[in-house]
This record gives C-alpha cells, sequence and structure tokens, in this order.
C-alpha cells in the first residue's frame, strides 16, 4: 500500500477573498481539561450551515477579530454535522482571548484547510489510532468518522495518553470508545494520582506493550512532537512500514494556504501538502523538524 | 533597415513617462525617502535615468508592501461587519525594474498564484506594467550571469530599454507591451546602428558582472550537506539574524498576520516576516529553529532545494541585495560555493 501521494496538491476553487473570515457562533463550551476546551460552532450564514463540507484531519484558522487568527483541525466528524468542533490549549495571545469567550460569541472562520486524511486508503485495514493530549482532537473527528460507518473498515486499537488523569481529554469519548465491543481502548497516563487505576506510562512504551499486528494495519499518529518522534520507532519495530505511518503535524500556520512560509519541512508545507503525512513522506526531511 | 524597435532619446523620457501619467500611477526608481526604492514619480525629477543598478528595496515591494491593510471590521449589535480597504483604482507602471528584480515577480507569482489565488498580491500583479531599464553597471555583489539572468535582458516584462549613450532603445516583450508602444508618442524608429549599439550595450553589462555561483549539480550538493551542522554552525556563525536579507531579497515573500483594535474598530494587517527570527516559526511547546544554523540553512534550501521541488526554478535571481545589505557580510555564494563535496 502506499500512501505517500496523500498529499498530492489540489487545485481550489475558493471564491472571492480567501484572506476573509466567515463569522461563526460559539454554541456550546466544553471544559477538557484545565487548559483545554471544546467549542462547538457553527456559521451564522444560513447558506454556508448547509453548503460547508471538510474532511477529517482538515484544519481552519479561528479568530478573535482584533486579537488575531490561529489553526485548529476541526475536531468533530464530518459524519455529525448539526454543529463543528474544535478544541485548544490556553497557551497564547490568540488562545486566551478563545477562553475568555462565551457562548453566542462571533469569532472568524477560514477554511476548511489542508489534505484531510484519505479515507480510500483506510478502508477494509485494521486501524490504529495512537494519540496524545490533545492530539487527540485530530483523531477522534477521523474515529467517529470511522465508527459511524464501522462496515468499511476492519479492527480499531485506540492507544491514548496524556501527562495525568486530569489531562485526558474527551473524556466522554474515551467513556464511549470504551463501552464499544468493536473498539480496543487502552487508556494511559504518563503520571497518575490516588484514583487512577489505568495504566501508567508513556504512549510509545504502551503502544510497544499492546503490540497491535502491523498486518493489513495502517497507525495514525497524533500528539506532542515528542511523543510522535518516540512513536515511529516503535511502529516500525512491530513491523509498520513508513507508508503504513500516518501523522496529522501542527505548525505556526498562519496563513493556512501555502503562502506566508513558515510552516515548511523541506519543500512540503504543512498547512498546503499536509497536515496529514505518511512517515515516508516526511522521515527523510530534516529529522529533527517536524 | 530598420529595426521593429523603437528609441527615445533621454532627455525626452520624461515627456514620456508624463504621458503614461495619464494613465498609469508610474512608479520610478527614487531615493526620497533615503532608501533607494520604486516610488510615485514626481513628474519631474529625471536622475535615475543616470542609474546603473537596482534599488536598494526591490520592486515587490509595490506588489507584497512592507505592510498592507486585509480588511477591517467594525463590531455593532448585529455582529461583525467585515470590509475590505478601497482599492487604488489607478494601474502601476513600474519604470526601471531591473531584469533581476522583473525575473523575481515571475517567480513570487508561481507562489501566490499556486492553489489558492492570492487577491492582495494578483490584483495588484494583473494590473501592473513593468518597463525593463537595462543594467550598465554591477554590484561586487551581483550574480545573476549564474543563474541564467543576463543585467540587460529580460523575458519577465512588457517593454524592454537598453541605454545606447544618449536614447533608450525600446523593445516590446509582450502584446501588452507591444500596444503600450503603439500609443505612446515620440517614439522614433531604431535603425541597424542603434541595434549594433543595443548589442554592445547588453554584452558589456553581462561582463560586469563577475561573481560566479556554481550552481553544478547544486540540488544534489545541498540535499548531501542537509544534515552536515557542523558546516552549516561554521557558516551561519557571524549572521546576527536581522532579517535584512529576506525583507530586502526580491524572491522572499513570507509575511505575518496581525491584528489591531481600537474600541470596537480594528483591522487585520500582514507585514513582511523573515525566517530569520526565531520567533517566525515559534509554537507554544515547540520551536523547530531555535538554533541559528538552521535558520540560516533555511533560507538556503528554501531558495535552491525546496522552491525549485515545488515550482522548477531557483528562488534567487543574483540581485545581490543579501550580499551587498548584509551588516557582517554574510554571502550566500561563499555558503555556496564551498559546500563540501564529500559528507
Amino acid at each position: 500500500m502506499t500512501i505517500t501521494d496523500i498529499s498530492h496538491r489540489r487545485k481550489f476553487l475558493a471564491q472571492g477573498n480567501v484572506y476573509l473570515p466567515h463569522i461563526v457562533i460559539i454554541e456550546k463550551i466544553i471544559d477538557e481539561t484545565p487548559g483545554v476546551r471544546t467549542f462547538h460552532f457553527n456559521f451564522k450564514d444560513e447558506k454556508l450551515r448547509e453548503e460547508f463540507s471538510f474532511e477529517s484531519g482538515q484544519f481552519g484558522e479561528y479568530s478573535v477579530l482584533g486579537i488575531g487568527e490561529a489553526p485548529f483541525c476541526i475536531s468533530s466528524s464530518p459524519t455529525r454535522r448539526d454543529h463543528l468542533e474544535f478544541a485548544l490549549q490556553r497557551v497564547g495571545k490568540v488562545t486566551n482571548a478563545l477562553h475568555r469567550l462565551g457562548v453566542g460569541a462571533e469569532i472568524g472562520f477560514r477554511g476548511p484547510y489542508g489534505n484531510g486524511v484519505p479515507l480510500d486508503l483506510l478502508q477494509g485495514k485494521n486501524l490504529v489510532f495512537v494519540g496524545g493530549g490533545i492530539g487527540l482532537a485530530p483523531l477522534r473527528s477521523l474515529i467517529w468518522n470511522v465508527i459511524d460507518n464501522r462496515d468499511k473498515y476492519e479492527n480499531i486499537d485506540i492507544i491514548y495518553g496524556a501527562r495525568s488523569p486530569s489531562d485526558l481529554c474527551f473524556k466522554y469519548d474515551l467513556d464511549a470508545w470504551n463501552k464499544d465491543k468493536a473498539v480496543n481502548m487502552v487508556t494511559t497516563v504518563d503520571k497518575g494520582d490516588e484514583n487512577w487505576t489505568g495504566k501508567v506510562g508513556f504512549v510509545p512504551q504502551v503502544l510497544e506493550q499492546a503490540a497491535p499486528s502491523a498486518q493489513n494495519a495502517v497507525a495514525i499518529v497524533c500528539g506532542p512532537p515528542i511523543m510522535i518522534r518516540f512513536t515511529f520507532p516503535v511502529l516500525e519495530k512491530l513491523g509498520f512500514t513508513p507508508e503504513q505511518m500516518i501523522t496529522t503535524l501542527e505548525k505556526r500556520m498562519k496563513c493556512g494556504i501555502g503562502k506566508c512560509g513558515r510552516c515548511n519541512i523541506g519543500n512540503l508545507y504543512v498547512c498546503r501538502d499536509g497536515p496529514v503525512f505518511s512517515y515516508a513522506q516526511i522521515k527523510g526531511f530534516i529529522s529533527k523538524e517536524y | 533597415m530598420a529595426s521593429s524597435n523603437k528609441k527615445i532619446s533621454k532627455r525626452d523620457t520624461g515627456k514620456l513617462l508624463n504621458e503614461w501619467s495619464q494613465e498609469f500611477a508610474v512608479f520610478v526608481p527614487s531615493r526620497e525617502t533615503g532608501v533607494a526604492t520604486m516610488a510615485k514619480w514626481d513628474g519631474k525629477d529625471t536622475s535615475f535615468l543616470d542609474w546603473h543598478r537596482n534599488t536598494v528595496i526591490p520592486p515587490k515591494a509595490n506588489f507584497l508592501p512592507a505592510m498592507e491593510e486585509m480588511f477591517n471590521f467594525q463590531r455593532d449589535k448585529e455582529g461583525y461587519h467585515i470590509e475590505l480597504p478601497p482599492q487604488d483604482k489607478h494601474k502601476q507602471l513600474i519604470f526601471g525594474i531591473r531584469p533581476c528584480d522583473a525575473k523575481a515577480l515571475a517567480i513570487l507569482d508561481m507562489t501566490f498564484s499556486d492553489s489558492y489565488q492570492d487577491p492582495y498580491y494578483l490584483s495588484k500583479r494583473k494590473n501592473a506594467v513593468l518597463v525593463g531599464v537595462g543594467c550598465t553597471k554591477a554590484y561586487d555583489s551581483c550574480f545573476c550571469t549564474s543563474l541564467g539572468i543576463s543585467p540587460a535582458e529580460s523575458t519577465d516584462v512588457d517593454l524592454m530599454l537598453t541605454d545606447i549613450g544618449d536614447e533608450f532603445l525600446i523593445e516590446a516583450i509582450t502584446e501588452a507591451g507591444k500596444k503600450l508602444i503603439s500609443r505612446s508618442r515620440g517614439l522614433a524608429e531604431a535603425n541597424e546602428a542603434d541595434e549594433t549599439r543595443a548589442k554592445a550595450s547588453k554584452e558589456a553589462a553581462y561582463q560586469k558582472v563577475t561573481r560566479q555561483l556554481d550552481t553544478d549539480n547544486i540540488k544534489q550538493r545541498l540535499l548531501a550537506n542537509l544534515e552536515n551542522k557542523d558546516y552549516w554552525e561554521k557558516i551561519a556563525a557571524k549572521c546576527l539574524s536581522c532579517g535584512v536579507c529576506t525583507f530586502l531579497c526580491p524572491t522572499c515573500y513570507c509575511f505575518d498576520i496581525n491584528d489591531e483594535l481600537v474600541k470596537q474598530q480594528g483591522a487585520r494587517f500582514r507585514s513582511w516576516d523573515s525566517c530569520a527570527f526565531p520567533v517566525y516559526t515559534e509554537m507554544p511547546m515547540e520551536n523547530p529553529r531555535v538554533e541559528k544554523w538552521r535558520r540560516v540553512r533555511q533560507r538556503v534550501y528554501h531558495k535552491y532545494e525546496f522552491y525549485p521541488m515545488s515550482f522548477d526554478v531557483t528562488a534567487c535571481t543574483g540581485c545581490g541585495r543579501c550580499i551587498r545589505l548584509c551588516p557582517v557580510n554574510w554571502d550566500i555564494t561563499q555558503a555556496l560555493n564551498n559546500l563540501p563535496a564529500k559528507v
């Protein structure tokens, strides 16, 4: 199987000025962890609400007008379209401003950008999802997408970890997947607390213990860069080829459309050619820069 | 035998520019702001006709300004209202653009029209007429000829002018150029002697570019040195990360996007940015290019390795600005010519 061409460049037919944000309205806010929130949102414009479509893995540029703009993946599944979701950690100027907003607030949205996960290449495969921290956001869009089309895919393994029990995001999803008999779910934390009875250990180690088969499988990895870096060698040890590993990367993507320059890995722009890449695509290039 | 080309005396060129000013916003090389740049012509001063070489600020600034309003917005009871800034209706005519800088615009066109169209750049670009003037001298830092560019010839302009003494020979390169010539007054027919003088002028200009960049197998040589940290650390040691090389590079296009807000009114701007700055790639948890050598390497590779991979053209035109204007004499030709053959 080859997925090295998943970032083939497409011709986009964006209408009008691609930099102008659409106004979207925040409909619901969920506190995931002390620093992470999920926002449910919808377009203010009725027509866009109907027409907007996206793929799991794609991202948008969200802005608090007057403060600035930042990229986040769409964390909801395209199979569940009564609203859209994105999740973000409070770390900088824009994310802090977003965290100050309440239900009903208007924000700017541009997108969807990037290439999305190549679902056609995942069909009929065993899927191994490896996530860390808020890196579950793009994965959960894909996981729900897969679960909603369950007959198209084989086994589903999910290995998800966070620094501590309180840093686990999307706990309602974790619960649902734990209960789902068609999903093998492993949750781990780097460091437990007095109430934690689950696994303790870093995601790559737990992945090695879980040892999902590479046979007819694709691994989809997303998490902090350090986790991604240590996960690839483990997958290789388990027999996964670079073509069988997919990741979604994050960079400081300002424009989102391959113009502003800063998100490159070699000749690839994460915003334009990604954010979904196969390991085969990026392994040779500037090993320390992804 | 008359050639199909035209000519105009330098003395009358001001008249021609005045005529063009009826139709276009005419920009010419100017030092009015203290730095040589392409500025709106005042209708009088023609001293730039005696200039020999490119300006400090490249003409890319006429299409990708150092700072540009993208839109403005207001908030009221109904929510946000977003509006585009008023557009300048005048078409630009850039007089005196050099072949290196014209080629650079052709290179920028690729980025700004790839996949998504960049409306700010392209709307200015589509409406512009470029009138090139060949160089008659070169800086020590110029190396356009190593990149297949002649200092006095260009196919990236609409009209190309060659200094033939007291006159300019005028060649129409594009259809737009032909049309402009046909409706311009005061142009004389060029004769064979003019063509001969123009040829000699172009050849002389070519010979004046002496700096050489070794482009043989450059992509392979770079690829072989991608992880040669020792080399890039040595090369980057004296760099101050000031960003001048990128701001003044005619093919550098990186920009930042920022908002400003006063009361309920605000605007979004974009402004030149630079891979020389650590903050350029900074993310909350990580920065892939904290170390200076990675940033210096990025600039070199982007121009000579990555851009060619994407668009089949080197993102450097040998204009020499990054060498000439660097406060510590960092030299990209040296960095490339001295690439170790074996790592």
